[in-house]
């Protein structure tokens, strides 16, 4: 089936069977691999991707299900060498360890902080219920989440 | 308290140098590398706990185009996936493919297609024709009589020998006076049984695989140790080690479960030298999670005391229900022993240990390597007896803890070493009064439905498994370092990051000896060929002893560029002296007292470059001399609600002595993501077994295995880290590790803090709502 | 076997896809293909059980084309909720929170954002699963389940639409087009209780309830309970039982040994024994009925 994805802003058009996932047509057509595959099954949130802005799990959309539509991945939103300051947050904070879950974290919290510019703790645990990170307990996470809705309404 | 040097990088929060990458989507993990005309991977699984393969057809497979692997095309030969211990400590008995399937899951077969889709479908055309056997999902139904042999034959190094009663492997240690053991005052003996958890690392065991025009082959693989990853492939396959090449890549997570070489691995060398092409072969969750978990282990542990609060000896049975196979068995029986005897002074100690074979996902380490587990057991105990003896639960830890100067069983009984740095007493009163311990409230002053609780564990791991003498666990890396012509350096090591900045920390570690700050100091990404020998990242020993390899390589190269300024200054090279000028960018070599006598490092490599005097290089391998412990303990708050069964974590306070501390947000990382697999050990992950189906009770999804949230934690300010004051004499720059002594003591803590709350113990992990609701009912009606 | 065919990374089954873009393009394609068809949604069910090999349809119709199946709006009966309302709509949606917050309590309850950005009511429901957390708030507020087949509309309450053993009232060729719900009571509080595992979990047992009060005694009273039963089921003897009382210590005691009695978890579900659900729903109905009193105080 023929589809048309704005992906990162840039429409891209696609031949892709309807048992497509959004995940793999990510992964494997674009190689933007920064978006991962973590449990196919929507426990992990490793595979978040923004769908016309809303986070969604990429493993649980049809690519044809995204015909006419943007998706934003990880590799879109540092704007060229500039990193969001989500993610210098995430960088300073410590919030990293191993990485993997480091992409879908991102994606949440722009979500996050897009509808919810000043959240609260509980609201922000709250909104990244969905992303799984066996390595930080998720502390650092949530300051580099609270550090980097500071910077943005600065 | 100790007196530290003053650093001028290490204890500084610093970036870490993958950190754009991780945040951009640019970093690769294996399960992202990916290479034109490469095929997709699909491992057959074992669909019984216990069956052999009487016959495979493949034709069907062929005929849709896959390349398809049985066990008949691979040399046949029985290895063990894990290298860490000399041969004579190495039990061998998997196989790449198993002609007989011992757990639901095992890899029994192969292929590879030109897309998942296609593997997918060529992996359900294969026929397989199998004898059911009878299968065991207990370690104790195992050593039965007249029970089916798991394997009825496996080497231990080159010999051929017999299993009975479905025992892999035992080791008995003995020591001290027994008399001290029957003299006790008070002595309590109990049965624990700890939960079989799964990693659940957030990148499942992944690997590609290219043949290359020489014969060899290059990997990139999901690994803790590429060295070892070599040799296996080198000791299954024959190729000559030259010719396999096995890359680093991001590992999205291991807590043990790749100190091994994966099964995928294995397989994917296989379907790409037959293909003669690159195969790419990533575990499904669900075959991730039939792929690993922790040791279980069923403890019997006596201990006894004395009226004045000092213990009298100890007895240890430890059955561990190793699964199907064994992957470390052996060495951790010696380690269970070590962990014991070496958390409190025990005149006497006697220690039995198993290891059982059953039809299940066979164990591997899983952050702590048995600690957690035997420290579960020895911290409810001690709170047990210090309740019997009437001394409070804390001064009696006080009193009996092994600290400074006393002997530490590093990894078992071959891995000995005194220890030199303590900080058990300053956790401890530290943590005692942050939390106002002595003044907490009594379970017996609470009745209603929530119900309050306090709790304090302590514990420790060995930061690696150095010693003075050679042992059976094989401990050494190595590193190399050269100085670039504009006086910045490149860093070359085979260590893996699993994520916890350890490169980070080896970075530090040469930009403190070099006088330079960190972003000098490249961490480059190299590969077998590339890197000498380093063992493996495990047994916390990233900071320890792959900080001492580099720490070693910089003071040699540090000597070189003296050499080289002292030419160009006229100076006698160990006079000159380094510090770093901000202005210009540069470390400057300078004759102290000389005006004008000064260069940087960018002139002194650029110097040497034209006058061919060479490159400041130094590569070392390194074998550190000591196995420090790094200690700590947590104290805990919890609230039980007695009508559900939930536990809730009110306040956590955690103390940690790791020397000198090199990377503080990093280092206080470890401890959140230590407290939080704790948590879920303690009150939530297991993976049961349906003894009717053969297969896991979860049904191989992660729905059914759950984790910790954002959610199921505590909130920021009720979450206290400090660290403890104190320098390992032996460690670069008086660090040690962390990773798994941050883990170890959290479950002693929070059975401890629950039992306080409700005035019953658990002797079964995890203490789930289920089973608290069971013993209230028990303990109240 | 299972363990060879599950396969998460991909949608391991091939079928043919519909997206139609009116009701009567669906229901014509759903009686066409029966049993061979299912209807996508979110798909926040669907794709993980073709992922795990639970149903292997072949036939998708993808109903997502018809817009006007996501409404959620108030009409003069009460509101309507579009079966495609996604869960996130209705945890966000003012008019909900205003006249409904039962129903956007439940939906916060379900899994994550990112799951709540796709999945659907209509979905949670027609799944038939005996936890669905959306299922035990429609049946305490009475709800009317709304199917359209090539027949024309037709709609019944709730209550019957649960078969139970996982099956819902759904014939060959219908679709579950929405949901009404009728006013609730003036001055009604409510409350939804849940437990699992985690608090990203599906429902150990959930609990909802509707209470209203007349000079200080319960008049109106519902509680509904999912995952403890074969299907979610009314605690119609529990409410009963608090209908003209005081919501005293006493009453409540009383009402939730009726609970006790009325639900019938299954031995073979995994996740927990039986007691322990009977125990808990007494523990969570109790908590929705009191904090539901305390909504209808206020």
């Amino acid at each position: 089936m023929e589809i048309e994805i704005t992906v990162n802003g840039r429409k891209r058009r696609f031949d892709v069977e309807p048992n497509k996932l959004l995940l793999n047509l990510v992964r494997d057509e674009l190689y933007l691999t920064g978006t991962k595959y973590g449990c196919g099954i929507g426990e992990c949130g490793a595979c978040t991707v923004l769908l016309d802005g809303e986070a969604v799990l990429s493993c649980m959309v049809l690519a044809v299900d995204a015909d006419g539509k943007c998706v934003e991945t990880i590799e879109g939103v540092a704007d060229g060498d500039k990193l969001d300051p989500i993610q210098e947050a995430y960088i300073e904070e410590g919030a990293i360890q191993c990485g993997f879950c480091t992409p879908g974290f991102i994606m949440t919290t722009k979500a996050l902080l897009k509808e919810n510019p000043d959240p609260s703790e509980a609201e922000i645990r709250e909104y990244l219920k969905g992303n799984y990170c066996r390595c930080t307990g998720y502390v650092n996470i949530i300051k580099a989440v609270q550090s980097a809705a500071k910077k943005l309404r600065s | 308290m100790s007196s530290k040097p003053a650093f001028k990088v290490l204890g500084k929060d610093t970036p870490r140098q993958d950190g754009v990458a991780k945040v951009t989507g640019r970093e690769i993990f294996a399960s992202d590398m990916a290479f034109p005309n490469m095929l997709y991977g699909r491992i057959l699984k074992s669909p019984y706990a216990h069956a052999k393969v009487k016959s495979m057809d493949v034709s069907k497979a062929e005929a849709m185009g896959a390349v398809t692997l049985t066990p008949g095309e691979i040399p046949d030969i029985k290895y063990c996936p894990r290298l860490v211990s000399v041969p004579s400590s190495t039990y061998k008995d998997w196989k790449v493919l198993a002609e007989k399937g011992h757990y639901v899951g095992e890899p029994i077969g192969a292929v590879a297609a030109e897309s998942e889709e296609e593997a997918q479908r060529a992996l359900e055309s294969i026929e397989v024709d199998y004898e059911v056997l009878g299968a065991s999902f207990d370690a104790f139904d195992s050593m039965k009589l007249g029970a089916d042999l798991i394997h009825e034959q496996i080497y231990l190094e080159d010999d051929l020998i017999d299993v009975k009663n479905n025992i892999g492997c035992q080791l008995e240690i003995t020591e001290g006076d027994p008399a001290s053991l029957e003299a006790a005052d008070y002595v309590i003996e109990r049965t624990y049984r700890t939960n079989r958890r799964y990693h659940n690392q957030l990148e499942t065991k992944s690997v590609l695989v290219r043949p290359e025009p020489d014969g060899g082959v290059s990997i990139w693989s999901t690994t803790q140790t590429i060295h070892n990853t070599r040799l296996l492939i080198h000791d299954i396959y024959g190729i000559p080690m030259g010719k396999i090449r096995v890359y680093k890549v991001a590992l999205g997570g291991s807590f043990g479960s790749s100190i091994h070489v994966n099964p995928p691995v294995t397989v994917a060398v296989g379907l790409a030298l037959k293909s003669r092409r690159p195969v790419k072969l990533c575990y499904t969750r669900e075959e991730d999670i039939r792929d690993h978990c922790a040791y279980q282990i069923i403890f019997k542990l006596k201990l006894g005391a004395f009226k004045d609060g000092t213990l009298a000896g100890g007895q240890m049975e430890a059955y561990l229900d190793i699964g199907a196979h064994q992957i470390q068995a052996y060495p951790l029986l010696g380690c269970v022993v070590g962990w014991w005897v070496s958390l409190y002074r025990l005149p006497y100690k006697e220690y039995v240990g198993k290891a059982v074979y059953t039809n299940k996902v066979p164990c591997c380490a899983f952050r702590g390597y048995g600690n957690p587990q035997t420290t579960w057991v020895v911290e409810t105990m001690m709170d047990e007896l210090a309740g019997m003896i009437g001394v409070d639960p804390l001064d009696f830890r006080l009193k009996n803890f092994i600290g400074e100067g006393e002997l530490f069983w590093g990894q078992g009984p071959t891995v000995k070493s005194i220890i030199r740095s303590c900080g058990v007493e300053e956790i401890l009163t530290k943590g005692a009064e942050m939390v106002d311990w002595y003044n907490r409230l009594k379970p017996e002053e609470q009745t209603g439905r929530y119900r309050k609780g306090w709790g304090v564990g302590r514990g420790f791991h060995t930061s690696s498994a150095g010693a003075p003498v050679p042992s059976s666990i094989i401990d050494f890396g190595g590193a190399m370092l050269k100085m670039n012509e504009d006086g910045t350096f490149d860093y070359v090591s085979a260590l893996m990051d699993h994520g916890c900045g350890t490169q980070d920390a080896h970075a530090k570690i040469i930009a403190e000896e070099l006088c330079v700050p960190v972003d000098k100091v490249n961490i480059i990404r190299a590969d077998t060929g590339t890197t000498v020998y380093d063992v493996c990242t495990h047994a916390s020993r990233g900071v320890y002893s792959g900080g001492g390899a580099a720490l070693k390589v910089a003071g040699k190269v540090k000597e070189q560029i003296r050499e080289f300024a002292g030419r160009i200054l006229d100076a006698y090279p160990h006079a000159v002296r380094i510090r770093y000028d901000e202005a210009r960018g540069q470390a400057v070599v300078y004759a102290e007292g000389i005006e004008g006598r000064e260069v940087t490092y960018r002139d002194v490599a650029e110097t040497a470059r034209q006058k061919n005097w060479g490159t400041a290089a130094s590569v070392e391998s390194y074998r550190q001399p000591s196995c420090p412990p790094h200690f700590t303990g947590y104290f805990v708050d919890v609230e039980v609600d007695t009508w559900t069964g939930k536990v809730k974590l009110l306040r956590v306070v955690a103390g940690a002595d790791i020397g000198t501390v090199i990377n503080p947000k990093l280092a206080a990382g470890q401890v959140h993501g230590g407290f939080a697999q704790g948590w879920g050990m303690t009150v939530l992950e297991d993976t049961p077994y349906d003894p009717e189906s053969g297969d896991l009770m979860n049904g191989g999804s992660v729905a059914n295995y759950k984790v910790p949230t954002t959610c199921d934690l505590l909130d920021l300010e009720d979450l206290t880290v400090f660290f403890a004051d104190t320098y390992e004499p032996t460690g670069p720059f008086g660090a040690k590790g962390l990773g798994e002594g941050a883990l170890n003591p959290v479950a002693g803590a929070i059975a401890n803090a629950i039992q306080s709350a409700l005035g019953v113990r658990f002797f079964q992990l995890p203490i789930t709502p289920i089973r608290i609701l069971e013993a209230l009912k028990e303990k109240e009606g | 076997m299972y363990v060879n065919k599950v396969n998460t990374h991909i949608l391991p089954i091939e079928f043919e896809y519909h997206a139609p873009k009116s009701l009567d393009e669906t229901v014509e394609l759903l009686e066409k293909y029966g049993e061979d068809a299912h209807v996508l949604a979110g798909g926040t069910d669907l794709l993980p059980h073709m992922k795990q090999r639970r149903v292997e349809p072949k036939h998708i119709v993808n109903i997502k084309g018809i817009p006007e199946l996501a409404c959620i709006k108030e009409i003069p009966e009460g509101i309507h909720i579009g079966a495609l309302a996604k869960l996130r709509a209705i945890e966000l949606s003012p008019l909900i929170n205003e006249k409904l917050p039962l129903l956007s309590e439940a939906a916060r309850s379900v899994g994550s954002i990112q799951i709540r950005n796709l999945g659907t009511i209509g979905g949670n429901i027609c799944n038939a699963s005996p936890s669905a957390d959306m299922a035990t708030p429609l049946m305490a507020v009475d709800a009317k389940v709304h199917v359209y087949s090539k027949s024309g509309e037709k709609n019944y309450p709730i209550v019957e639409f649960f078969h139970g053993r996982g099956e819902v009232r759904l014939e060959q060729g219908e679709l579950v087009t929405g949901f009404t719900v009728p006013h609730l009571p003036e001055g009604a509080g409510s409350a939804f209780e849940k437990i699992g595992w985690t608090t990203l979990d599906i429902a150990t047992v959930n609990v909802a309830a509707v209470v209203s009060l007349k000079d200080g005694k319960i008049d109106h009273c519902s509680i509904a309970l999912g995952a403890c039963s074969p299907a979610p089921i009314r605690g119609v003897l529990a409410e009963e039982i608090l209908r003209g009382r005081e919501p005293s210590a006493e009453a409540m005691d009383e009402a939730v040994e009726l609970i006790a009695t009325c639900v019938e978890p299954r031995e073979r579900w995994r996740r927990a024994p039986p007691e322990y659900r009977q125990r808990t729903s007494k523990a969570l109905a109790r908590d929705a009925v009191t904090r539901a009193v305390e909504a209808a105080r206020r």
